[in-house]
């Protein structure tokens, strides 16, 4: 029998790799603190993902609250605080988040998997999966989430060799 | 400006760095305190870093400690940090030992303030990629003030941030495998080190002797007298041809004066006066 | 210095490019593997190419055996910017040619490490 996925991708984990994400990307110092956002899938604003096709095939998902997508992008980009970015460069910069934290995600799976180019658009993605895990936090009083979806099941099988 | 760092929150805030990391914040480094920890300030809804340490003093978070902790000493470690004491190792060093040393004689390097364990293991594996039977024959003590360090570097884990730190790729992956999110140093280079804690001001254990020494960064957070004592304890550890490796901003120059400064690689080490 | 910064996000080309330019250099941009091809065959050849993995039209690994496979371009360092993290896909970017490698996320004295590693800290003037 499979053990569940949740086993290689737990809330924990996900949330350490988005911590170093947000340090590094968005600021030193900056800090994201689970927890502390709504737990329903309450997160209003845009949303960006990549695919991780493999033994085990699921969706990471970066979702920001409305109200944080101009800051998140002056951040990573460091624009001055009056400075307003376009609707390309929030997605830009959304999109890129996705694409760290799905490799990272990926990083953690057994077995050759390859990850999709990231995308931007209304989530959710795959209604019929649940989410696999989701991790709610907050970033400068902003919601944010994170929710990967996929097949409950960890991959059994599992190697070593690398993808082409 | 809000209500800013009084001298009591400041050394409060050192001792906890201190303790947690072994990293000592010098006086005049309330700015530093205040632009770091202001993030989580904001974070947690209060005015200011004064306040943020009002709370943790009263109410202690491990989570909030623990972001403090990291906000004041992230990035202040990587791999073959200032490069010259390394590759001095390799080039100069360890051809000079072999030449003064039995075939297969036990080589010991000390790390004295091993943090969380990069400068041992760069030492392993140089070692282990130079050296035939380095594995076996080499032994590195890493030792650090702090039990956090020590721990660190018994477990010989690090973080995808720690790893991008100036580790060369391809010694990654001879060295490294993945477990989760970080990255664990193989078996055989772990079995090389021996971590353990130790207050370089106190009295000295049992140590040594060693032929290497890398004493790096450490004496700048001295004051003079105690300086020279430290130095005092580290030669009677040390083989009469050891070699001592200092941070490039430190020197045994006007502090005690039974060294010997020689040229090593591109930069310097300081070698036991005969007869002192 | 000149350093060429591949990737398919502009900002992560804003935040390389800014890094490196904090350290002396010149920098170019390229959206995918072919663009910074095109560049290269111009006749602009970089000290340093920064190369993402995972881009559309060219990846970063068919650019660095791209690279790799002309003698002219020897002298061009190639580093890996990406997310790919695994073990088994650092192995394969070595073996196909790429010096060093920086894993997504890293801070600017993660760059500035590696090019000290590298010998490609340009010396301040």
């Amino acid at each position: 029998m499979s053990a569940p996925i949740t086993a290689l991708l737990d809330g924990e984990t996900v949330t350490a790799v988005a911590g170093e994400v947000w340090s590094a990307l968005v600021g030193e110092g900056e800090l994201l603190l689970p927890g502390l956002g709504p737990v329903a899938p309450a997160v209003d604003g845009p949303s960006a993902w990549v695919t991780v096709t493999g033994p085990w095939d699921g969706v990471v998902v970066l979702t920001c609250g409305a109200s944080g997508t101009a800051d998140l992008t002056r951040s990573v980009l460091q624009l001055d605080d009056d400075e307003q970015p376009t609707a390309e460069d929030v997605d830009d910069v959304l999109r890129e988040l996705a694409n760290i934290l799905g490799g990272n995600v990926k990083s953690l799976l057994p077995g050759p998997s390859a990850l999709g180019l990231p995308e931007t658009g209304p989530a959710p993605l795959r209604a019929e999966d649940e989410d696999t895990c989701r991790v709610s936090a907050s970033w400068r009083g902003h919601d944010l989430a994170i929710t990967i979806q996929g097949a409950s099941e960890a991959p059994a099988h599992h190697t070593t060799e690398v993808p082409k | 400006m809000t209500a800013s760092l009084a001298t009591s929150g400041f050394d409060w805030v050192c001792q906890l760095v201190r303790r947690e990391s072994a990293i000592v914040l010098a006086p005049g480094k309330e700015y530093l305190v205040e632009a770091r920890l202001m993030p989580l300030a904001r974070q947690l809804g209060l005015s200011g870093v004064a306040e943020l340490v009002e709370r943790v003093r009263a109410r202690p978070e491990p989570a909030i400690t623990r972001g403090i902790v990291e906000a004041l000493t992230t990035n202040e470690t990587s791999w073959f940090r200032d490069g010259d004491p390394f590759t001095a190792l390799t080039g100069t060093v360890v051809p000079a030992l072999q030449a003064a040393r039995r075939p297969g004689e036990p080589i010991s390097i000390w790390s004295a303030a091993c943090s969380s364990g990069q400068e041992a293991y760069t030492i392993a594996m140089l070692l282990a990629d130079s050296l035939p039977s380095a594995t076996t024959r080499v032994r590195i003590t890493a030792t650090d003030l702090s039990r956090a360090m020590v721990d660190r570097t018994r477990a010989g884990r690090f973080s995808q941030l720690e790893v991008n730190r100036g580790l060369p790729a391809p010694m990654l992956v001879r060295h490294f495998s993945r477990v989760g999110a970080e990255w664990e140093i193989s078996p055989a280079l772990r079995q090389m080190v021996t971590a353990s804690e130790l207050n370089l001001a106190g009295p000295l254990p049992r140590l040594g002797p060693f032929d290497v020494v890398y004493l790096r960064n450490v004496l700048i957070y001295f004051d003079p007298p105690t300086k020279r004592e430290v130095l005092r304890k580290v030669r009677q550890v040390m083989r009469p041809d050891g070699w001592l490796f200092l941070g490039a901003a430190e020197t045994t120059l006007g502090v005690d004066d039974s060294w010997e400064r020689v040229p090593c690689g591109r930069g310097s080490a300081y070698r036991p006066m005969k007869g002192k | 210095m000149r350093a060429l910064v591949i990737d398919d996000s502009r900002a992560m080309r804003r935040i390389v490019a800014s890094i490196l330019e904090g350290f002396g250099y010149e920098t170019r941009p390229a959206g995918h593997g072919r663009e910074a091809l095109d560049v290269l065959e111009e006749g602009w050849v970089p000290d340093l190419a920064c190369i993402d993995w995972n881009m559309p039209v060219m990846d970063g690994l068919q650019f660095v055996s791209a690279v790799r496979a002309v003698p002219a371009w020897r002298q061009v360092t190639l580093m890996m910017v990406t997310t790919e993290s695994e073990h088994g896909q650092i192995v394969k970017a070595l073996a196909a040619g790429a010096h060093e490698y920086v894993i997504k996320p890293f801070t600017a004295d993660a760059i500035g490490d590696k090019l000290s590693l590298l010998g490609l800290m340009p010396v301040p003037a």
